[in-house]
């Protein structure tokens, strides 16, 4: 296993079972908890900032996977708030790569002015892309 | 004088006569006849003593009259002379043409003038005066001809006219001719003189003025005349404005003449011009622009106005031109293309976010049903229909992958005018592209030969040219010719400009009478293939371009095609 806890936010649920599905199959991570966008992301975090100091079992996550079209709270305003509010002091491990299904150019120069952002992918997932990961 | 002298002989005759007489009754009655001979001898002596002094007299009286005449005839001469020479002297510097008619006789002299003038040669010249009205032009004859006859009869001392005069070449020259009449004590009319002046000069320049004339009344443009100033900040006064001025301003000329040429200007339109224009006036320099003017109706019109500053003879900067253009309809015309083109930019943008969120969302399932796809090829499967079932999903979907890749491709290449290039090694570009067609290549045993030896390395896009490669060896793979051995032949050129990459094969070709113009059009397919997309070419030539290239293409149906892709070297 390479990763204790990912994190993975889309809101379609087919892109999630796939991608539960690859990571469970390539034995990629021990856990995995999902968002359907944006804000459940941020719930998720509060969440565990409000326990981070008391529950000493507490895991956190290191990876997490991140769509941009999302209705209620997409990738962007996401990643904004994550990185205005400080959300990164808290979770200094945490990398994000953007998963997405776009090919605008302006979305790959964008997600690189974000300091927790690794690497920009296209969907679909795969074994391949997940051993790259690894690798990097 | 003669009758002088006669007189004097004939009072000398008579006196003798009566002296002889007298003499002779008086020697008859008182003298003795032997004194006879003494008196008639003393009478003859006295005649002989007293007729030569008496001639002497008269020869001397004679010879001085003689030389008294004889002086004052060279006097006169002399003066003649003087006078002769003065009138040539003028002749000569006025370069007037000087005629003498002789009205008694009819006889016309003309001076050096109708030489040097007009071209005569002396010998052609006439002398009378039907040879002077032969050389006018018929039209100014009649109308000349008359005036002249009316002023010799009613005798007035000056008499001038203009007619054209023909020259020895036949051409015609503009003359102002004055002349004056010769009368005897009686008033007789006796002689005329006259100086003809070739003014064809002046008058062209007037008939030139005049057109010119024509064109500042007849222009649709409005034309301005203001008055230069030297006076700091001051706009120069109007002097003149042609008809279109006022045509176009509703403006007579007497309602702005003498008033500074801001009357009609909006100020605010020169707002952001003013600074220069007040430069250009200042420095006395051709200024150029444009400006929202006021006709008196208030009606507000688009003026180009250019000034342009004219000196005068002593190269002092005196008036400005300043001619106005109505360009209101221009304008409008300038608004709606700007407007237009906003519009379309605008449409353009929506298009290619529209281009944009379509392939995401075209590619969110697509992406998925692969992973899904991908999935099941790792669980066995037991039912063989289902199997095919699921295999004729995984082709399609790939296929259906392949074309929107091939759609974003575009979109992209579309989107990005400027892309990035780099050093080449084409041999590992065709590398990459064997590899990624490995399978086809063993499946349809190409003999490949490359000749790659002019140009190994090429400045390009690598993602562009390794795509274009691969575009164009799919094809030469896909649409090979059956009934043979497919081959393909890769090579490089370099000259001192351009490089070239050609790529031939010899599969079944491309029909280009039928299919030329739209070979690479998108969506065209020439072939009934079925996993034809009518993508590719489309793509390349896009890639291509975008990398500042050209391609071309050589087809025969049953024997090969030849693509060639030429690249300006850097």
């Amino acid at each position: 296993m390479m990763y204790n806890k990912i994190l993975f936010v889309d809101d379609d649920p087919i892109t999630l079972m796939l991608c539960k599905k690859v990571i469970e199959r390539a034995e990629f991570s021990k856990e995995i908890v999902t968002a359907n966008n944006g804000e459940d992301a941020i719930k998720y975090f509060d969440n565990l900032k409000s326990k981070i100091n008391s529950d000493d079992t507490l895991t956190l996550p290191e990876l997490m996977f991140l769509d941009l079209n999302m209705p209620v709270m997409g990738g962007w305003e996401f990643l904004d708030i994550f990185s205005k509010e400080n959300y990164h002091m808290v979770f200094p491990n945490l990398k994000v790569i953007v998963l997405s299904s776009t090919i605008d150019p302006k979305d790959i120069e964008k997600s690189k002015s974000y300091s927790m952002v690794i690497d920009f992918l296209s969907k679909p997932i795969t074994k391949e892309i997940l051993k790259s990961i690894i690798k990097t | 004088m003669k009758n002088k002298f006669y007189n004097i002989i004939i009072a000398y005759f008579i006196i003798s006569l009566l002296l002889a007489l007298t003499s002779h009754c008086y020697i008859v009655n008182n003298v003795a006849s032997e004194d006879y001979s003494l008196y008639y001898f003393s009478l003859l002596l006295f005649f002989v003593l007293i007729s030569p002094i008496f001639i002497i007299y008269i020869l001397n009286l004679n010879n001085k009259k003689n030389k008294d005449s004889l002086e004052s005839l060279e006097k006169t001469n002399d003066e003649l002379y003087k006078s002769n020479e003065r009138y040539d002297i003028v002749a000569k510097a006025t370069s007037d043409t000087i005629w003498d008619w002789d009205i008694k006789t009819g006889g016309f002299i003309w001076n050096k003038g109708i030489q040097g003038v007009f071209g005569y040669k002396k010998e052609e010249i006439g002398t009378d005066l039907q040879w002077w009205f032969e050389k006018i032009h018929p039209e100014d004859s009649l109308k000349m001809s008359v005036k002249l006859y009316s002023f010799i009869e009613q005798k007035t001392e000056k008499w001038q006219d203009y007619y054209r005069f023909m020259c020895a070449d036949g051409s015609y020259r503009y003359v102002f001719d004055r002349g004056f009449l010769v009368m005897d004590e009686n008033r007789n009319v006796i002689r005329m003189i006259g100086a003809i002046q070739d003014i064809t000069k002046q008058k062209e320049e007037e008939q030139r003025l005049k057109l010119l004339e024509t064109v500042i009344t007849q222009t649709k443009d409005s034309v301005i005349i203001t008055e230069s100033t030297d006076v700091e900040n001051e706009m120069p006064k109007i002097v003149f404005v042609n008809p279109a001025f006022t045509k176009m301003t509703g403006y007579k000329p007497k309602e702005v003449i003498g008033k500074s040429a801001l009357v009609f200007m909006n100020k605010f339109s020169v707002r952001k011009e003013i600074k220069k224009l007040a430069e250009a006036l200042k420095k006395k320099e051709e200024f150029i622009f444009e400006a929202l003017n006021k006709r008196k109706n208030k009606e507000e019109y688009w003026a180009n106005i250019s000034m342009i500053p004219i000196t005068n003879k002593e190269n002092h900067h005196s008036h400005w031109i300043s001619i106005q253009r109505d360009i209101s309809v221009e304008k409008e015309r300038e608004t709606e293309r700007e407007h237009l083109i906003s519009e379309l930019t605008q449409n353009n943008k929506d298009l290619k976010q529209f281009s944009y969120i379509t392939s995401h969302n075209l590619r969110a399932p697509l992406s998925n049903l692969t992973g899904l796809l991908n999935l099941v090829e790792d669980i066995p499967i037991e039912n063989e229909e289902l199997n095919e079932i699921i295999k004729g999903f995984s082709k399609s979907t790939a296929q259906l992958n392949e074309t929107i890749n091939d759609l974003v491709n575009v979109i992209i290449i579309k989107d990005s005018p400027s892309i990035q290039k780099e050093d080449i090694v084409i041999r590992d570009v065709f590398e990459n592209v064997f590899n990624q067609l490995s399978f086809l290549i063993s499946l349809k045993k190409p003999i490949i030969k490359m000749d790659l030896h002019e140009t190994q390395v090429i400045n390009l896009n690598k993602a562009y040219i390794e795509s274009i490669l691969l575009n164009l060896m799919t094809n030469s793979l896909r649409y090979l010719e059956p009934k043979r051995q497919l081959k393909i032949w890769i090579s490089s050129k370099k000259t001192a400009t351009e490089t070239q990459l050609t790529f031939k094969d010899n599969g079944i070709g491309i029909d280009l009478v039928r299919n030329g113009d739209k070979i690479f059009g998108l969506y065209q397919r020439f072939h009934d293939y079925p996993d034809s997309k009518g993508l590719g070419l489309y793509l390349v030539k896009s890639q291509v371009e975008s990398m500042g290239g050209k391609i071309n293409v050589e087809s025969q149906v049953g024997v090969g095609t030849t693509f060639t892709i030429t690249f300006k070297n850097n």
